[in-house]
């Protein structure tokens, strides 16, 4: 697949500080890649650095196979931390002034204006825009100019449940029209939920990157419950068992590599026992996350 | 990006910002106003001077006769460019309050196509000036002319690029320490302030080699066009531009506009 975004040994020194450390990853077209880092891991610093706004100390990267321009910017929606429009004046006329720095027809404003569901309100100044109306309207000026990727950072920062599932529901609207989309986030639940690829950063270096789909493979826990008394033995029983806990009334069975719950259930069946609760546990990004935190 | 793009957007920025009329009509207003009150000036030195029982006779005084009235006009606005530099300067300093001048980076314009648009408005802002007081020129000295004749009306003409220059330089300087300090406030007190301390060094300086005083910035911009009053008291006044005058604000303007260009590439925004 193209790579859309190469980062390689990208440095960043804020005096002492190594904001960034000798970064390399690769993004692919139609992902959705997720970073992820503490606050002050360097994320913001490096999508920074990738818009254009933060010199590098060193190292380089490149979109679409070319070395960056600003021509190469406007092709490319970016929210960094917080929104950021002139105060004093109106959505619409905030998306006409981006809509001249991106040399991209105004007659896109009310598409992305009816996107983010802000129509009503365009003609109002943004200064009196609620925090989720803000962060809509950023979403909207990214996308003015249709771009192949989306850079997007904490879109979620600050809001309400409400605004936080409306600003997921539009990421998977953006996404299911086939665009890579970078984000920022350390809202894990949220990444799980959007990513298709994450990485890790720590301090300024990168610690993990791979597919969201590889967080929950390897080992499996199950959650059993059965009407029948002996179950604890039958468990033990089972070739597959790693290890038994007993919690809330049912049984935690953490499995052997190769063994899924579908086997336990057989087997249990095959013993004449029907299971009257059955779940597979699969590890969460969190997990992983503090896993992945904690070993580098 | 074609420069009238550049500068469309950044006007795109100001036309709706209310302190960018205010500040802007004040200061046209007040060119106008003041321009075109020259003769009521007169008036009141007139009944000043009979007061203490010496008569005056005003029409011995061309303020406004062709070619005066261009260097007294030019000489009396170049007073105000104060009033457009802390124009600028708001509008530049917005950019960073507002941390718009990141957003619009990260939006595909370059540093220097932002600074370039700035530089734009500067010389549009300079120009409206120059026919501004072009106009009220040929209006009141065709209204005070005793007779109209094409040679003095031609003469003297040549303060007007140099009024240009002296505007565009200082309107520089203001952007320039705009985009340094980034401070709206900070940077008008440092504005204001610049020419007194200037001249504070430089009345040392005189002490010592006063060959250098003409290449100080302010000194350079605010003595581009010399003061022309004197010749109403009989007094011998510089009625020409100096090259070398002009080479020293021109190089200043350069260095202005490349400072602010060195400062806007290397920083983090």
């Amino acid at each position: 697949m193209e790579a859309v975004l190469s980062i390689k040994n990208l440095t960043k020194h804020f005096g002492r500080i190594k904001a960034v450390n000798n970064l390399s990853l690769e993004v692919k077209a139609g992902q959705v890649f997720g970073m992820l880092g503490p606050n002050g891991s360097g994320k913001t610093t490096t999508l920074g650095m990738l818009m254009g706004v933060v010199n590098p100390t060193a190292g380089e990267f490149s979109w679409f196979g070319e070395p960056p321009t600003h021509e190469i910017r406007k092709k490319i929606g970016a929210v960094l931390e917080h929104p950021i429009f002139y105060p004093y004046l109106s959505g619409q006329k905030n998306l006409e002034l981006n809509a001249m720095i991106k040399q991209c027809p105004v007659e896109n404003i009310p598409k992305v204006l009816e996107l983010v569901e802000l129509s009503e309100r365009k003609d109002d100044k943004y200064k009196t825009y609620s925090l989720g109306m803000k962060q809509r309207l950023a979403i909207a000026s990214a996308l003015l100019n249709d771009p192949t990727v989306l850079i997007l950072d904490e879109p979620t920062n600050g809001l309400d449940p409400m605004g936080i599932a409306e600003i997921r529901e539009l990421i998977k609207k953006i996404a299911a029209n086939g665009k890579t989309i970078i984000l920022a986030s350390h809202l894990l639940d949220e990444v799980q939920k959007v990513c298709t690829h994450f990485a890790v950063l720590k301090r300024g270096n990168l610690v993990h990157i791979g597919p969201v789909g590889d967080v929950g493979k390897g080992e499996e826990t199950v959650e059993v419950s059965a009407d029948v008394e002996n179950l604890n033995e039958l468990l033990l029983a089972f070739a597959g068992t790693s290890s038994i806990d007993r919690e809330n009334g049912s049984y935690h069975v953490v499995m052997r590599e190769g063994f899924h719950s579908k086997d336990l259930n057989k087997f249990l069946f095959d013993k004449g026992v029907v299971a009257s609760h059955l779940f597979t546990k699969k590890k969460t990004l969190e997990k992983q996350f503090i896993e992945i935190l904690a070993s580098s | 990006m074609n420069m009238l793009h550049l500068l469309k957007i950044d006007l795109k920025k100001m036309t709706s910002y209310r302190t960018f009329w205010v500040i802007g009509g004040l200061y046209f207003l007040t060119l106008g106003l003041g321009a075109a009150s020259g003769m009521e000036f007169l008036k009141w030195l007139a009944r000043t001077f009979e007061d203490f029982g010496t008569k005056l006779n005003i029409n011995r005084i061309p303020l406004y006769h062709f070619p005066d009235v261009w260097m007294n006009l030019i000489w009396c606005a170049g007073l105000l460019k104060i009033v457009l530099a802390v124009l600028i300067v708001i509008s530049v300093t917005n950019e960073y309050t507002y941390r718009t001048l990141r957003q619009n980076v990260i939006d595909g314009l370059s540093r220097a196509e932002f600074l370039f648009s700035k530089i734009l408005t500067n010389v549009m802002l300079s120009a409206i000036s120059v026919i501004m007081i072009f106009v009220i020129g040929l209006v009141t000295g065709t209204i005070y002319s005793p007779s109209l004749e094409w040679d003095k009306m031609i003469t003297d003409t040549e303060f007007f690029p140099a009024y240009f220059l002296e505007l565009f330089c200082f309107l520089s300087f203001a952007l320039m320490l705009g985009i340094l300090i980034q401070r709206a406030g900070l940077t008008i007190i440092i504005l204001l302030l610049f020419p007194a301390i200037e001249s504070i060094i430089t009345a040392k300086v005189d002490n010592f080699t006063p060959a250098l005083i003409p290449y100080f910035p302010m000194r350079s911009i605010w003595y581009l066009i010399p003061w022309p009053f004197p010749r109403y008291a009989f007094q011998e006044i510089q009625d020409y531009i100096k090259w070398g005058s002009v080479a020293i604000v021109v190089a200043w303007t350069v260095i202005f506009n490349y400072v602010a260009y060195l400062k806007l590439k290397r920083a983090d925004i």
